[in-house]
């Protein structure tokens, strides 16, 4: 019995709920079927591509951690391969050294608290780097945080929730990020 | 003498990270080119051991779609 963990990316065909489904009957199922136990599961939700598959632009994303025998892991790629609901999969064995596994959510959450942080940070202290008159540059040379900061600060002061601007605001900002 | 410059140590280092996780899209795309191929250890400064380990991370998630394998100009 060894580690593996399957990414999946379901087609943009069906619903969310379908997909959720179809996760069930052909990944989880067919895994225990053959004598796996799964010991993390996660879906994503919808996820634009960074390049187009199958002339699909976005799709369902689902990850799974689970142990199996290693001689039918070619049982599963062969039900997968065949399967026209997955757009694709990957099989990887999981590294003994990798940390336990997080969701989705608690990685995002994790990333924006840092870059707030930042924000806090290169605001309360602008003056540090500015010792020489040639400084101003440094501030400038992180450019795609740089560039993203200060968009949603201009944005947000006029609005009076600024909670639910941010959200939004993020939500744009990884459209964006994903479309380059 | 002037004192020695401090040495750079690589940031994966720095911060104890045993693993890279290709799910992790936001951190691998801070160590690819403006086209989008693997930057190299001489300019990001990551040492060898997790230089490997983002390279194998990189490609995973270019597989994947998760980051882009190439820029177009539009
Ligand atoms: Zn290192």
């Amino acid at each position: 019995m060894t580690k593996y963990e399957v990414m999946a990316i379901l087609s943009n065909a069906l619903d969310e709920a379908q997909a959720k489904e179809e996760t069930k009957n052909s990944i989880v199922n067919k895994i225990k079927e053959l004598g796996g136990t799964i010991t993390f599961e996660d879906f994503w939700g919808t996820r634009g591509f960074a390049y187009m598959i199958k002339g699909e632009k976005w799709g369902y994303y689902f990850v799974v951690q689970f142990e199996i025998d290693g001689t039918k892991i070619n049982e599963l790629k062969r039900d997968w391969n065949i399967d026209k609901n997955l757009t694709r999969f990957m099989i990887t064995s999981v590294d003994p050294k990798a940390p336990a596994p997080r969701s989705q959510e608690e990685i995002k959450k994790e990333w924006d608290a840092m870059e707030k942080e930042k924000k806090i940070s290169e605001a309360e202290s602008p003056k540090k780097g500015t010792r020489r008159p040639a400084a101003p540059a440094k501030p400038a040379a992180p450019a795609p945080v740089a560039e993203k900061a200060p968009a949603p600060a201009k944005e947000a002061k006029p609005a009076p929730k600024k909670d639910d601007v941010d959200k939004k605001l993020d939500a744009i900002l990884e459209d964006s990020s994903l479309d380059l | 003498m002037p004192p020695k410059p401090k040495k750079f140590i690589c940031t994966f280092c720095r911060n104890d990270v045993k693993h890279i996780d290709y799910k992790d899209s936001k951190l691998l795309s801070r160590f690819v080119t403006y086209y989008r191929s693997i930057q190299s250890r001489f300019h990001t400064g990551v040492c060898l051991k997790h230089q490997k380990q983002l390279a194998s991370a990189i490609k995973r998630a270019r597989n994947m779609a998760l980051i882009a394998a190439v820029r177009y100009e539009k």
